[in-house]
């Protein structure tokens, strides 16, 4: 057992106190002072009941005022907001999707991208009919991105990842109507139906939703996953570190952050150049330390075992702790604050997309066609910027903890493969955990996923609901922000099981697994659409049977609204613990509460109360379960 | 009804049959009436384990039931099912323990009932070593008690020890299966309760050895699951009783294997309806590697056999080393006289003796390698005693030119022939000594004359040779000494500090076994160990030494002394060959071997002295070691030496008596010293053995005070 011992909310807090005395110091804004300036919230964007789709508005609907100039009601302009959230959120995780189908069309056996899983890119070729027998891998690579491509704008069909789906799942897909075409297509029409003059019956605004959200999961964020694995190898398991510690205080400290693994793989590369490292150390350094913030750090401890420095609402703390020589981003959950608060230490802050510029940046524009010259570029501004540090406005928070990450489903059927018996099972399926759900040694799963948000106390929602769900005997799979914190806190380490009910715990020992599995970004949320297929498909029983239900309890982005769409479509009922912007409306909350279970037998619930939070999902489980009689 | 269910329903079955049997028993006897388990420290072993309370009487054990009932927790957790499991383990104690009342004997052959802690201590080193590689539990009856025995036989080939309980023993006597014991098959009883018999020695093993502290359940559970190999076969139909019990045997970290369609749970709970697979299943299950040598010889080759005896009827030959000449040997030779595999006999073969006869032998194995040295030479001849008996229907004992060895008649019928002793030696001599012997070859003489020769020529003098070298070695004449480390998959934080003059307190590993153990491994068991900064001379304490032990005891040891038994003395695994503990009134220690079942004047039996000695802990004024040892300088030397001993069972005073008397005429001059000290037919108690110390002027009673 040794010494585990998880770090508390309360250290975390204490740290982050420290650094923003720092911040004081300097004259540094920080999320916690701008949080009181927005506080209270506009009560009408809370509702959703503001409408500014055009301008003979803004409309906002009250009492006295119950419809919009157009004559919308209330339920329309509620069901219209949530449609566009929803619609902003997949096009963010399709476009991230898009762009490393791109990176794949550039794959060459020298160039900056190779293909390090062609099993991986065989096998999806196979499942969409390509041929691959005596094809090279780089030609069968660029003829799969173009087909994947293809998926954003075809003209007729339906998505072709939806196969994967079991076959009750797609029945009542296409019976509801919400079968996804066209990735930008749902998009668009999304942004369609919601403009002035079109949709206004709340029932086709959230039945888009779901459809919209079923292009995320089963269309872009899909593609973005396997292609990712195709590209930089399939996730499987690797031990890291994670929270503020991670950095060091003797090195230079380069932090990616974002999503798109395309930039953060090869700025890794590069800081594993021989040349870098001399560099580094020419200038007084004694090397260079990578760490990760966001789901781009999800991406490189998953594939790479990069420390993981800290989630989304840690990225000014990694800036605060004067010792972050250059902070690098991507795309999506980037703070503007960053500009300004690099401003106030020596911390180069790199813009590298053209999605998100941003003022009081370095704009170092990354192309896969040039990205090895760019990454090295990028660490070499960061090395040179070493000695710019200011030694007196240097603290690192001395807190990590250790963490097992890198469950891809692959690595799950792999790690569920050696507790089987050669003499009585078959091996790559699921049914070694879906045994010890039916015998009831486990009671059932938990796909916990998303953000912070202020709203709720940091992490504290995260880490709460997983130490109670695992003391119950629940496995928790996870992955985007939810995934850091549980790293953060000490929940990733195997000797964590301790914290564990005796079935969980037996089960942890068993397979040698942490309680908490990592299953990486945001996008990769799409794996767990895999898993849920795979362990209906080996147990026969719907996924809506399983007792398994998604839970994100400190959510706060579009992409979260549209994930929790594609995860609620695909059966799974979902846990919030932050309220989507739609309570002004019941029918719309009735809808998304309720009336959805009638098409996709799932749906979601709202509960603020993060403890109470935590009964109703054990609830929902043991109804699950009650119901097959297990 | 879910799995939980099933196991909370069998409880309660036996939790009620517990509860009315504990109370008719009190309406017969009394709630003062004492109850215990024959031959165990640890009564009642299972709950004291558990709770860490010892039960004496019926009274007590109905208390106990009390807590046991706190177990019985229902939710729908396996916690509960696992606790649940445990209570009715519990309860099959107390029901087992009523039978033993007023000193019945409840079993009668070929069943055991419950196993004594000597059993356990015997089991220990096998387990340790790897010799018996894993324990099997069956439960029931086979669909066939063909199958049944086909199952029993498959595990004892491998070496496992087999434990039966219920309809499976009226299998094996229906098909006239040999069971007991010293062939490892041990039937407990027909009722499913004395199951229970099986996990008492697993979780004795864990007190034993593994120092768990009775009531801490937790530690105890990590013990069994992480360290004692053992499993479950449970035969079809299983009832909520047997299902329950499965439960306490999962909850300890036994996989259960059945053959009837249930729930399934990865490696704890496995259906296999195939019976002739029990066997590859259970093993995988439970991650029990058999190393297989395949030997190539017409009948079985297994550490199971070990025990075995063949009597005079059965035998179809004897050789035997106290009428003629025989002798066994290793000697070592040039790489290029050495020819691999090279088996040759001289003489007449076993089917040319008349059945029943008796005759010379002598075998000679003749080894070469880069990195032999003739220092390993008696190392490897000291296992051809476990080797030759692994052979099924070969008996062999002693060493040297003492041997005597018997074939049955059942093994030459076989085709059994003097080339596969060759085969069997060269066999394991190449795949256990890979790292020192590169070539091998046997000859084997039957021929009188040639046997006759050979032993004066060739074999005396290197018999005389190693015990002049062994006589030299002293713990002043070599640089280094060696940690050994065997047990510690049994006992996690116990180290032997290995020396010429002290052996392991096994018996089993010589301070040359050790060096040759490193030889063979030099990231295995036994280290060397530097003693360049003495601390203390007279106590044998040195700065590497308690450096070396605090590394290799995971911190749990700070600091021994070699030749104390009341500083800092050396700690023991639980597998000493013997215990010497000090009594105060004769101001001198008695020694008790594991095979002497009787009182000592300390007032504890060998069990008992061995339940404070092992573990890994100092006990200071008691100590585990090697009978060699006894006679070795250096035992006690801080505390005055061996003219301390004032006590020794007979029978190992027979033992040891040359070489003991030797000693203290060397050291103190007095002759015949093992006259002096008492033994169980003098005294078993310290009154009448210290009349007897003063009758003989025995040395200890003036020396200086012990405490």
């Amino acid at each position: 057992m040794g010494n585990f011992k998880l770090t508390s909310v309360e250290e975390f807090e204490a740290a982050t106190n420290r650094l923003l005395e720092t911040g004081a110091k300097v004259g540094a804004d920080a999320w916690q002072l701008r949080v009181k300036n927005q506080t209270p919230h506009c009560k009408f964007g809370e509702q959703g009941v503001c409408c500014r789709i055009c301008s003979m508005g803004p409309c906002r609907i009250t009492p006295k005022a119950p419809r919009g100039i157009c004559g919308c009601d209330v339920h329309g302009i509620v069901g219209r907001n949530f449609l566009r959230f929803t619609a902003g959120g997949s096009a963010t995780h399709s476009d991230h999707g898009r762009e490393i189908c791109h990176t794949l069309h550039t794959v060459s056996p020298d160039g900056n991208y190779k293909v390090k899983d062609p099993e991986k890119l065989i096998r999806i070729a196979k499942e969409w009919g390509v041929e691959t027998e005596g094809k090279d891998i780089y030609d069968l690579a660029h003829e799969m991105s173009e087909l994947a491509l293809l998926e954003y704008g075809k003209p007729f069909g339906t998505q072709r990842f939806l196969k994967r789906a079991p076959k009750h799942t797609q029945e009542l897909w296409a019976k509801a109507e919400i079968e996804p075409r066209a990735i930008d297509r749902e998009v668009a029409t999304a942004l369609h139906m919601t403009h002035m003059g079109c949709s206004s019956k709340p029932e086709a605004l959230i039945r888009q939703s779901l459809r919209c959200g079923l292009s995320d999961g089963w269309g872009g964020s899909m593609c973005g996953t396997e292609f990712s694995d195709v590209m930089f190898g399939t996730p499987k398991p690797v031990d890291t570190e994670a929270n503020l510690g991670v950095m060091k205080e003797d090195y230079v400290n380069i932090i990616v952050h974002g999503h798109d693994p395309s930039l953060s793989e090869m700025i890794c590369d590069y800081c594993e150049d021989p040349e870098m490292i001399a560099l580094a150390k020419s200038v007084g350094a004694k090397g260079i330390n990578v760490a990760g913030v966001c789901c781009t750090s999800n991406e490189v401890a998953m594939r790479r075992g990069i420390p993981m420095a800290g989630n989304f609402l840690q990225q000014e703390n990694v800036v605060l702790t004067g010792a972050c020589e250059a902070i690098v981003v991507d795309v999506q959950c980037i703070f503007p604050a960053l500009g300004p608060l690099s401003k106030c230490f020596h911390t180069k802050f790199i813009t590298t997309s053209p999605i998100a510029q941003m003022p009081d940046s370095d704009f170092i524009q990354f192309n896969a066609e040039t990205a090895g010259e760019n990454a090295k570029l990028i660490v070499r501004t960061a090395v040179e910027n070493f000695k710019n540090r200011k030694p007196e406005l240097v603290h690192i928070p001395q807190l990590k903890q250790k963490a097992t990450v890198g469950y891809s489903v692959e690595a799950i059927v792999k790690t569920l493969d050696k507790v089987t018996n050669s003499q009585v099972d078959e091996t790559g399926t699921t049914k070694p955990l879906i045994e010890c759900i039916t015998s009831g040694v486990l009671r059932g799963a938990v796909a916990m996923v998303g953000c912070n948000n202020p709203r709720v106390r940091p992490d504290s929602a995260h880490i709460e609901l997983m130490k109670k769900l695992i003391a119950n005997d629940i496995i928790v799979v996870l992955s985007g922000c939810s995934a850091q914190a549980a790293a953060r806190a000490g929940l990733m380490d195997k000797d964590a099981k301790e914290l564990c009910g005796a079935g969980l715990k037996r089960v942890c020992e068993l397979a040698d697994i942490p309680p908490v599995l990592h299953m990486g970004s945001c996008v990769d949320i799409s794996r767990m659409l895999i898993l849920a297929s795979e362990l209906a498909k080996d147990s026969g029983l719907n996924i809506s049977q399983l007792p398994l239900v998604g839970c994100a309890p400190e959510w706060m982005s579009e992409k979260a609204v549209s994930i929790g769409n594609y995860v609620v479509s695909t059966g799974i009922d979902t846990f919030l613990g932050v309220e989507p912007q739609v309570t002004g409306s019941s029918e719309v909350v009735g809808l998304l509460t309720d009336g959805i279970r009638d098409w996709v037998e799932a749906a979601y619930t709202v509960e603020k109360d993060i403890d109470k939070l935590g009964d109703l999902m054990i609830q929902r489980i043991e109804e699950k379960r009650a119901a097959l009689g297990i | 009804m879910t799995l939980f269910d099933v196991v909370f329903s069998g409880n309660d079955t036996v939790y009620g049959l517990t509860e009315s049997a504990i109370n008719d028993a009190i309406a017969k006897y009394g709630a003062d009436k004492a109850v215990a388990f024959p031959d165990t420290a640890y009564s009642l072993p299972c709950y004291y384990a558990v709770t860490g309370t010892k039960v004496g009487n019926l009274g007590e054990l109905k208390e106990a039931l009390g807590v046991v009932k706190t177990l019985m927790t229902r939710e729908q957790k396996l916690n509960d099912a696992f606790m649940s499991g445990v209570a009715t383990a519990l309860c099959a104690e107390f029901i087992e323990v009523l039978k033993y009342i007023d000193g019945a004997a409840p079993y009668e052959a070929p069943c055991y009932g419950h196993l004594g802690d000597p059993v356990i201590r015997e089991l220990g080193v096998p387990l340790v070593t790897g010799d018996i590689p894993g324990v099997a539990v069956i439960l029931g009856a086979a669909p066939t008690a063909e199958e049944g025995v086909a199952l029993v036989k498959s595990y004892q080939a491998q070496g496992i020890l087999v434990t039966l309980v219920g309809g499976i023993i009226d299998q094996c006597e229906e098909l006239g299966y040999k069971t007991g014991a010293n062939v490892r098959v041990i039937p407990l009883g027909k009722e499913v309760t004395s199951v229970i018999h099986a996990v008492s020695v697993a979780i004795r093993a864990a007190l034993i050895f593994g120092n768990i502290k009775p009531g801490d359940a937790a530690g105890l559970m990590d013990y069994t699951m992480k360290r004692v190999p053992a499993f479950v076969n449970a035969f079809a139909p299983l009832d909520a009783v047997i299902v329950a019990c499965g439960a306490g045997a999962i909850a300890l970290g036994f996989p259960v294997i059945t053959n009837e369609e249930t729930f399934k749970v990865p490696k704890s709970l496995i259906v296999q309806k195939d019976v002739s697979k029990f066997n590859a299943t259970s093993l995988e299950a439970r991650d029990i590697k058999i190393k297989i040598t395949n030997i190539d010889i017409p009948v079985a080759f297994a550490s199971a056999f070990e025990g075995e005896i063949i009597r005079r009827g059965d035998m179809q030959v004897e050789f035997d080393g106290s009428r003629v000449d025989c002798f066994e040997l290793v000697t070592t030779k040039d790489m290029a006289e050495v020819e691999d595999h090279k088996i040759e006999v001289i003489g007449p073969d076993l089917d040319g003796f008349e059945v029943g006869t008796k005759h010379s032998i002598a075998y000679v194995v003749e080894v070469a390698g880069k990195r032999m040295q003739s220092d390993f030479e008696p190392v490897i001849e000291r296992k051809f005693h476990s080797y030759l008996n692994c052979v099924e229907g070969m008996m062999h004992t002693g060493q040297r030119d003492m041997i005597r060895i018997r074939v049955s008649k059942e093994t030459f019928n076989a085709g059994f022939r003097l080339k596969h002793l060759g085969e069997v030696l060269y066999a394991k001599v190449k795949s256990e000594f890979a790292a020192v012997v590169d070539k091998c070859q046997v000859m084997i003489y039957t021929d009188d004359a040639m046997c006759t020769k050979l032993r004066h020529e060739l074999a005396t003098p290197v018999f005389d040779k190693r015990d002049e070298r062994l006589d030299t070695l002293t713990d002043e004449g070599v640089d280094v000494y060696y940690s050994c480390i065997m047990c510690q998959a049994f006992s996690p934080s116990h180290v032997c500090v290995v020396t010429p003059e002290r052996l392991g307190l096994c018996g089993a590993v010589s301070w040359l076994d050790a060096k040759a153990t490193n030889e063979l491994d030099p990231q295995g068991p036994c280290q060397v160990i530097t003693k360049e900064r003495v601390i203390d001379e007279r106590i044998g304490e040195y700065e590497d030494v308690n450096e070396a032990v605090k590394k290799f005891s995971q911190g749990a040891l700070e600091d021994v002394s070699l030749y104390s038994i009341i500083e800092k003395p050396m700690t023991s695994c639980g597998c000493f060959e013997c215990i010497c503990g000090i009594e105060p009134l004769s101001n001198g220690v008695c020694i008790a071997n594991r095979e002497y079942a009787g009182m000592t004047p300390i007032g504890m039996t060998f069990p008992e002295l061995a339940s404070m000695t092992g573990g890994g802990v100092q006990t200071p004024g008691f100590m585990g070691h090697g009978k060699h040892f006894i006679s070795s300088k250096k035992f006690m030397k801080a505390e005055g030496g061996v003219k301390r001993i004032v006590w020794m069972p007979k029978e190992l005073k027979e033992q040891v008596a040359e070489r003991l008397n030797a000693t203290a005429k060397e050291l103190y001059g007095i002759d015949n010293f093992t006259d002096m000290i008492g033994d169980e037919t003098v005294a078993e108690d310290p009154e009448t053995l210290l009349a007897f110390l003063e009758e003989k002027g025995h040395p200890a009673l003036s020396m200086e005070p012990m405490m």
